[in-house]
């Protein structure tokens, strides 16, 4: 216990940093389907609540539902379903995100090492066109990027050791907000209107440290996201332009604590934050500290 | 008791659907009272759309300025007002949203006599609503 208080003791300060993180459009969490390859039960249900700050004056409160299948030893799949609020200078809007569906395919265990693969979608809510009393809102207050994305995923997980590397192609976009910079009354947000997002490539590596003669272990990972091209948007005259300075490279620092009440019940608390940053974030995925409960129930 | 705890869980999460008070200050224009009227027209609707009043476009010491006068459209889901060099929206200068507000400042950078119409125009489904060619004055 004294271990975990220190690492999290050594963890806090970092989170204080301020700068472009990792929220939750997909891709952070989506590599948490390969952990859970319990076979003692074949489904699982997750609820997860999240708080994280977001650039300018934005916060949010998020939360999903999860529900995983397990169906034999190899095969998994997982739906989720997230809903957000993000509150700040333009006022509170609240709203379904997307709904996720992860399938994951695990392969025949080696002596010390165990591959598996995994292949999503995700299914967006809303067109990310949300907005107060007729005003548009910029997209770090909408709960979705408005894209039907697929994401494809490996991990390598050699004795306490995982690494994770997923990419997020959006396949369609329906991203339709319009919110303008010339017309927001601020200089906060960059202009989205007929936002354009382009993938991303994720690598995690973590290290599992159970703590000796407990329930507890931690998990310490680093999480890389690299944004392939820069985004674009549809400016005044009609004209797509891009949005210079946003794609490139996000580091954060993760730190998962997790207990096991007992074998169908346990939770995970995950503290992030990012020390590498994009130059510009139109996407709105600006979270610079990011607190995340996780409830398990297997069943 | 199980499957009604995860529905009951369902019909919880769909009612946190919220949207709330608009804490920002939206940019407001109002015409300057020294401006010229420099462009007028009326408003006739497409198909399935009901439309009335019109557009008056003034020059002030500032730029130009765009009133929708004694207006009123059908309700649509994101309409924004375009001025159009065509009766159809290709090439455009987007105003912004159709809102409570009447008075639009046109960018600066728009050379007025190459725009022939205002538009109202549904941007999320690209459905056109309202046509008002210009006269000059």
């Amino acid at each position: 216990m004294k271990k975990v208080i220190s690492i999290v003791a050594m963890i806090v300060p970092l989170l204080m940093a301020q700068g472009q993180g990792c929220s939750d459009a997909g891709i952070c969490s989506v590599g948490k389907s390969f952990e859970n390859d319990s076979l003692v039960f074949k489904n699982s249900l997750e609820w997860g609540s999240q708080y994280a700050k977001g650039d300018a004056d934005v916060s949010y409160v998020a939360h999903f539902l999860s529900y995983t299948k397990r169906f034999n030893a190899r095969f998994a799949f997982s739906a989720k379903v997230t809903l957000s609020t993000a509150t700040g200078s333009f006022g509170t809007r609240t709203q379904f995100g997307d709904a996720i569906l992860v399938g994951n395919y695990h392969f025949r265990p080696q002596k010390k090492q165990h591959w598996s693969a995994l292949l999503g979608l995700k299914f967006p809510f809303t067109a990310s066109n949300l907005k107060i009393n007729g005003f548009s809102l910029p997209l770090d207050y909408q709960s979705s990027l408005g894209t039907i994305d697929a994401f494809l995923g490996v991990n390598w997980r050699v004795q306490r050791w995982d690494f994770n590397t997923v990419w997020q192609i959006p396949l369609v976009n329906l991203n339709k907000n319009s919110y303008f910079r010339e017309y927001g009354g601020t200089n906060d947000f960059v202009s989205t209107n007929l936002f354009e997002r382009q993938p991303d490539a994720l690598v995690k590596v973590s290290y599992t440290q159970p703590i000796p003669n407990s329930r507890w272990s931690i998990k310490p990972n680093l999480i890389a996201i690299y944004h392939l091209g820069e985004d674009s948007f549809e400016n005044i005259f009609g004209q797509r332009e891009k949005i210079q300075g946003s794609s490139g490279l996000t580091v954060n620092a993760n730190v998962n604590i997790n207990y096991v009440f007992n074998t169908s019940h346990q939770i995970d608390l995950a503290l992030a934050s990012p020390f590498v940053v994009r130059d510009v974030r139109p996407d709105g995925l600006t979270r610079s500290l990011v607190i995340n409960l996780v409830y398990q129930y297997s069943f | 008791m199980k499957k009604l705890s995860i529905l009951g869980l369902a019909l919880l999460l769909f009612g946190c659907q919220e949207e709330g008070v608009l804490t920002q200050t939206p940019n407001s224009t109002t015409l300057n009272p020294n401006a010229t009227l420099r462009y007028f027209g009326d408003f006739y609707p497409t198909a399935g759309i009901q439309v009335e009043g019109g557009v008056r476009i003034y020059q002030t010491p500032g730029g130009f300025q765009l009133e929708l006068n004694g207006f009123s459209i059908s309700s649509g889901p994101d309409l924004k007002v375009y001025l159009s060099q065509a009766d159809t929206p290709s090439n455009f200068v987007n105003l912004g949203n159709l809102t409570g507000q009447t008075v639009y400042s046109i960018p600066n950078a728009v050379n007025l006599s190459n725009y022939s119409h205002v538009l109202i125009h549904c941007q999320q489904y690209n459905h056109l609503f309202a046509i008002a060619p210009l006269q000059e004055n």
